[in-house]
């Protein structure tokens, strides 16, 4: 039983917007709807910082809770995904949803919202794995390839972590202490290596 | 004696000793505070305490701590500069947690009473008996009007409450798939009636305005003997009674409410944010819970509650005891006016006659 999680590393974020592209190639998003999206704090300020937010796979999802066709399910790795068959267009997972991750397709008069579409994980739905319909409907179905999402995959910087929830969380431990010894071992006084207002380029540590 | 005194002047000794490692342990830390209390704070440079965490910095805005924070996005779409939405949780919360269950205790409530009601009190027939002799109340059009509003309401109000009710209700009969084509119909009709809906609601405000305005000494009279429902004399009451006024308000004032919050949830070309969205969800569903439940009120008493009182809706007349019974003060005015016993017709063809006179005298 895994937990599948991602984690964006804000200190390696680049803002390239190449996880967005991928999950649009890969998946063949219907137009108007973004399942990742990079947001920048304090853009051309000091302290600037990225974060690319999609679905985060909520243990305890709110999108599930007030579902009035109860169309969300997770899969055995932790995934939450749900049943476009079922699902009835209202729109209630969009206001519960902390991250903004379920998107509407607008179909009919007034934009009224059509099926839902989110973040799979790369996980399909719950039609037959790599089937067309599914494709059609979900997008690719990486898991079931053994493979993990396109977007941290694609990540040029690595900053964007996917995998089991246990590992990704090994592997940005070992960043934050990396980064704790190099700031160390680089002689800098603290406000010089982090973004204060002064300092000149302020920013990113090495590693 | 030697022996005690020896002993009392060793212990002040400890006490002595005792005392003074307490002041040093304790209250000797506490001097550079007082110095710093009193000290001239201008003169002195901010040194290592100003360096902010940009972690922290960081996740306190994006977890909007300081109220919302919205960063800049390439993806276009509504709030997704936002990159957490705390409001969310609340909205969870409200419709998970408060909105199913109390309103299923409310509606199941006002069930119950009307259920006891009926067992208790039996249909309250009319007890003079008919005495065949009709008087007209409610007019074509206004039954029209009666109608389009309490057919198209009570569509939307099943409708909602299938939306509300029907992951615990209908779910386990019908299947997840099969009330998702149930609750795919009944989103579609609850969008298609609500147009018609807002023109009835306009239509009814206007029509029964003048007989709901409130007559204060009569009103009150009728609230403080329940109407008569609760035993006693049946209090006085005009063309309609004090409950059917507040009923008449409550459509208006909560057929606005909803009205008004369903519009906003109704078109989201307009790209309005969830926090509105979430608001007028909550309006819409409380109004809705208040009306629906005074609907069963007026359902109960204007069918089987009351004998000669659906009738008045349907045919359009009532029957004179019914009226002496139940509306005193309006049976007075119609049999000053002489309307007892008169048709719609009839007194169609008397006002023509009557504004047809003067033009050819």
């Amino acid at each position: 039983m895994a937990a599948m999680k991602f984690y964006c590393d804000a200190e390696r974020c680049i803002e390239c917007n190449g996880c967005v592209t991928a999950c649009k190639n890969e998946n063949e998003v219907p137009w108007g709807v973004n399942r990742r999206r990079v947001v920048t704090i304090k853009d051309g300020e000091p302290g600037e910082r990225s974060l690319s937010v999609a679905c985060m796979h909520c243990s305890d999802a709110p999108c599930a809770a007030v579902c009035p066709v109860d169309c969300f399910y997770t899969t055995d790795d932790g995934i939450v995904l749900h049943d476009k068959d079922i699902c009835i267009g209202c729109g209630y997972c969009f206001y519960a949803c902390p991250f903004g991750a379920p998107q509407f397709p607008s179909d009919g008069a007034f934009a009224s919202r059509g099926k839902m579409d989110k973040c799979t994980f790369c996980a399909g739905g719950p039609l037959e794995d790599n089937s067309s319909e599914e494709y059609r409907k979900y997008g690719s179905n990486r898991i079931a390839e053994g493979k993990l999402p396109a977007c941290a995959e694609m990540c040029a910087t690595k900053a964007l972590l996917a995998g089991d929830a246990d590992m990704v969380a090994d592997i940005y431990r070992k960043r934050v202490v990396n980064r704790a010894s190099a700031a160390l071992g680089s002689g800098y006084q603290q406000r010089q290596m982090n973004f204060g207002p002064k300092g000149g380029m302020s920013g990113k540590v090495t590693n | 004696m030697r022996m005690t005194t020896a002993r009392v002047g060793h212990g002040h000794k400890i006490i002595k000793w005792f005392v003074a490692t307490v002041l040093l342990v304790l209250v000797l830390p506490l001097v550079p505070y007082v110095f710093d209390a009193y000290a001239d704070k201008s003169a002195a440079p901010a040194t290592t305490s100003s360096v902010p965490s940009p972690g922290a910095e960081l996740w306190r805005a994006v977890r909007q701590r300081d109220g919302i924070v919205s960063g800049t996005t390439q993806a276009r779409g509504v709030d997704a500069g936002t990159l957490i939405n705390p409001a969310g949780e609340e909205w969870r919360e409200y419709r998970v947690t408060k909105l199913v269950p109390y309103s299923a205790y409310i509606f199941g409530a006002m069930l119950a009473v009307f259920l006891i009601y009926y067992l208790v009190r039996g249909r309250i027939r009319i007890k003079g008996g008919r005495s065949g002799v009709l008087i007209p109340r409610f007019s074509l059009y206004a039954r029209w009007v009666h109608w389009v509003g309490a057919v198209s309401f009570m569509v939307l109000a099943f409708t909602g409450l299938v939306l509300l009710y029907g992951r615990f209700i209908l779910i386990p009969v019908l299947g997840a798939e099969g009330f998702g084509v149930t609750a795919s119909v009944g989103k579609w009709l609850h969008d298609v009636t609500s147009p018609l809906f807002i023109v009835a609601l306009i239509f009814m405000i206007f029509t029964f305005l003048k007989e709901s305005l409130i007559n204060f000494k009569v009103d009150m009279m009728w609230f403080l003997r329940a109407g008569g429902y609760l035993g006693g004399k049946h209090p006085s009451a005009e063309k309609v009674n004090a409950g059917q006024k507040l009923w008449y308000w409550a459509v208006a004032l909560g057929g606005l409410a909803i009205v008004a919050s369903g519009l906003v949830m109704y078109f989201p070309n307009f790209e309005q944010g969830r926090q509105l969205i979430q608001d007028s969800h909550m309006i819409h569903t409380l109004a809705s819970v208040f009306v629906i439940s005074f609907m069963i009120v007026h359902i109960y008493l204007a069918s089987f509650g009351v004998e000669g009182a659906l009738e008045c809706m349907t045919t359009g007349y009532c029957d004179s005891n019914w009226a002496k019974e139940h509306h005193d003060l309006w049976y007075e005015e119609m049999e000053k006016e002489g309307k007892i016993g008169t048709t719609f017709e009839s007194e169609q063809q008397a006002a023509a006659t009557a504004s047809a006179k003067p033009t050819e005298g």
